[in-house]
């Protein structure tokens, strides 16, 4: 929208009021062209912000703060932050380790690239609903995963992998794979190849390669993957509903936020644990992109191309 | 030699006369055969053989997608050669792999490492070779100081203009006293004031530190002012390989004279051999004659090249053997005297040198001196 109106207002060898016409025309436009989206994020995201925002002050009694004193003061609603702390970190954890080896691997050109990064990208249009619901037949007691192992005589007692902790994590760490995977191997493959080979041209191993010249140049694709799948993951819902054990260990702080509002329809408790939620994905946010910025930002070849 | 006597040598070469004992190279001979690579049913690279010694500086020399960057690739271990063996000092390197071949390299792109300083580039193959820290430092300033550039040892590649940043890479490569120094294209990037001077500095590296140097460029003019020897290459083979003078004085085909400056190529067939020449024909009947170069007989098809400076002009020539009319067609001034285009004359137009002026349309007389129109066996050109 900038591009057009700045177009737009530099006209040619024209008289000042043409060009005072022209300019106020092309603001108009601009204006107006930037009025849906403008419109969008006020209805959609603005207003029911300071909306919950507010309405997490309203309380029937206790004072403005009750409703925050009610949760943090409630072991079992503190606990809500811990537990989805123990889902959304261990996912997205498990994510960049896969992530960043295979994406480094896949740097330069690899039989099959597209074959590849199509069958990693796939969850991505599945959706945490349709991955618990597979998971709930794939690895449930009598699902094909556990009878393949007790085929193979590897247990004997099926591996409890849905309806607690680790079933959620599983759900997570498949549902956000993609977006991490994608993130870093764009990073990956903007690192100039050169740079590689001049490392090993002076002496540089595989190892040091990686780790002296490729990991530091992967650093910012690095945080902005942990920080998306970290805000995606810390939001999960379905999924500790389906696969998790939402009654104790994968009672989650969005889950928390639920019941407030339709089992006991306390709508002020369940933004004031909204706005908890969201101060603390901004908290981990401004962490890990403010630890980014410590480190190296600019191009990532070096020298002219 | 130790860490202490090569430092000595850089420091040495800082402050020491031109004309002062110049360091040993650091190798004896290199020797490469039968070096071929082929990329799906495409040979890059066929067949080569080189033969080189300690110190000595070759240019690899030839348009691009000659296979050149493909050698230099594969003498660095970079890529794999399907066929072949290099040598170092009678030792093959062939299953050495890239980083413990110690050989240094700069690339077009220079490939600095745009997180880490200029001083930490510069480290990066002395902290591989787990050299100490202090002596790290101490190289790492003497080398900075040899480039000019020990200011900058605490800023970042970006920081620094191009030519700065291709002294850097050099730096990056010599501080680690390669035993062979590889080099591709590293001046195409810079403007023509500042490839000039980096030319000279390559140059004089290469002399100060005793280094042995393969240098890949399709600028012939680079090739000729910088190297010992001229590896002239087409289509992945080595088509000549002499010394700057040989290759440009006694090209040994059409496609060496071409591609070394001699621009009017004429397809002629043989027509007779005399005592001071040969005499070919071209279609049109128009006879000349020219120099033999390598065998031709009677009804050959062949090429007959001159260069433009090569070419005399005559306002009023008398007419004589290799003596043409014509009519000027273009004029370009280059500073250093005119390049005119001359219809007319052949069935093709002819491209001449002159110091005189001319403007388009002028008549003149062209004389094409029978010793310097070679004649090659007919080849394909398409330079």
């Amino acid at each position: 929208m900038n591009g057009t109106a700045g177009k737009l207002t530099k006209p040619a060898l024209e008289s000042p009021s043409v060009g005072a016409a022209r300019r106020f025309r092309a603001n108009w436009l601009a204006i107006v062209l930037l009025g849906p989206a403008v419109l969008l994020v006020l209805v959609l995201f603005i207003y029911p912000f300071i909306y919950g925002f507010q309405l997490s002050f309203d309380t029937e009694s206790g004072g403005r703060f009750a409703n925050y004193r009610n949760f943090f003061g409630d072991a079992r609603e503190r606990a809500t932050i811990w537990n989805t702390f123990r889902l959304a970190l261990p996912a997205t954890l498990i994510n960049l380790a896969v992530a960043i080896p295979l994406t480094y691997r896949m740097r330069r050109k690899v039989r099959g690239q597209r074959f590849i990064t199509g069958l990693f990208v796939i969850p991505m249009t599945l959706g945490t609903v349709l991955i618990a619901q597979g998971m709930l037949s794939f690895f449930g007691p009598s699902g094909w995963f556990n009878k393949t192992l007790e085929l193979l005589q590897i247990t004997d007692d099926p591996m409890r992998l849905v309806h607690n902790r680790t079933g959620v994590i599983i759900s997570l760490t498949i549902a956000e794979f993609p977006v991490v995977f994608l993130i870093l191997l764009g990073f990956v493959s903007g690192i100039d190849p050169n740079l590689e080979r001049a490392a090993q041209m002076l002496g540089a191993g595989g190892w040091q390669r990686f780790k002296r010249i490729m990991l530091p140049l992967m650093i910012p694709g690095i945080a902005t993957a942990f920080a998306l799948s970290f805000v995606a993951t810390f939001a999960v819902f379905p999924s500790a509903v389906m696969v998790g054990q939402p009654a104790g260990e994968t009672r989650v702080i969005a889950l928390a936020a639920w019941q407030a509002a339709y089992e006991r329809f306390d709508f002020g408790a369940a933004s004031a644990i909204a706005i908890v939620m969201a101060s603390i994905e901004v908290l981990v946010l401004v962490i890990v992109l403010g630890g980014r910025a410590r480190f190296y930002r600019g191009p990532s070849s070096g020298g002219k191309g | 030699m130790s860490a202490q006597t090569r430092m000595n040598v850089v420091q040495l070469d800082t402050t020491a006369p031109p004309g002062s004992i110049l360091p040993e190279p650091r190798i004896e001979r290199l020797r490469i055969r039968g070096l071929t690579k082929r990329f799906a049913d495409h040979a890059a690279l066929q067949d080569f053989d080189l033969d080189m010694r300690g110190g000595e500086f070759i240019s690899l020399l030839g348009p691009s997608g000659c296979g050149k960057t493909t050698a230099l690739n594969c003498i660095a271990g970079l890529l794999a050669p399907d066929v072949g063996d290099i040598e170092l000092d009678g030792e093959s390197i062939m299953r050495t792999p890239s980083e413990r071949r110690r050989f240094g390299m700069v690339f077009q792109n220079y490939a600095l490492f745009p997180h880490l300083t200029i001083g930490r580039n510069v480290a990066f193959g002395l902290e591989m070779q787990r050299v100490p820290k202090a002596q790290i430092s101490e190289r790492v300033d003497a080398i900075l100081s040899l480039v000019k550039l020990v200011e900058h040892r605490d800023k970042y590649p970006a920081q620094l203009s191009g030519g700065q940043q291709q002294r850097v890479a050099i730096a990056r490569a010599v501080v680690t006293e390669p035993r062979l120094m590889l080099m591709d294209e590293p001046l195409s990037n810079l403007d023509a004031k500042l490839r000039m001077e980096m030319r000279t500095e390559i140059r004089r590296l290469h002399q100060a530190l005793g280094l042995t140097t393969i240098y890949v460029t399709h600028d012939q003019e680079e090739a000729l002012s910088l190297s010992d020897r001229v590896v002239l290459m087409e289509h992945g083979r080595i088509r000549q390989v002499g010394t700057p003078r040989e290759v440009y004085l006694q090209p040994t085909s059409a496609y060496a004279a071409n591609f070394l400056g001699a621009r009017n190529l004429l397809p002629v067939s043989v027509s007779a051999i005399v005592d001071d020449g040969i005499v070919v024909v071209m279609e049109s009947g128009i006879e000349l004659t020219g120099t033999p170069q390598g065998l031709l007989a009677p009804g050959d098809d062949a090429i007959a090249a001159i260069r433009p400076e090569h070419i005399e002009l005559l306002a009023h020539g008398e007419p004589g053997r290799n003596t043409l009319q014509g009519v000027v067609q273009t004029v370009e001034f280059l500073g250093q005297g005119t390049e005119i285009s001359i219809h007319g004359a052949l069935p093709q137009d002819l491209i001449a040198r002159s110091e005189s002026e001319w403007s388009q349309g002028d008549r003149i007389d062209v004389r094409l001196p029978a010793d310097r129109l070679f004649v090659f066996a007919a080849e394909d050109v398409s330079v």
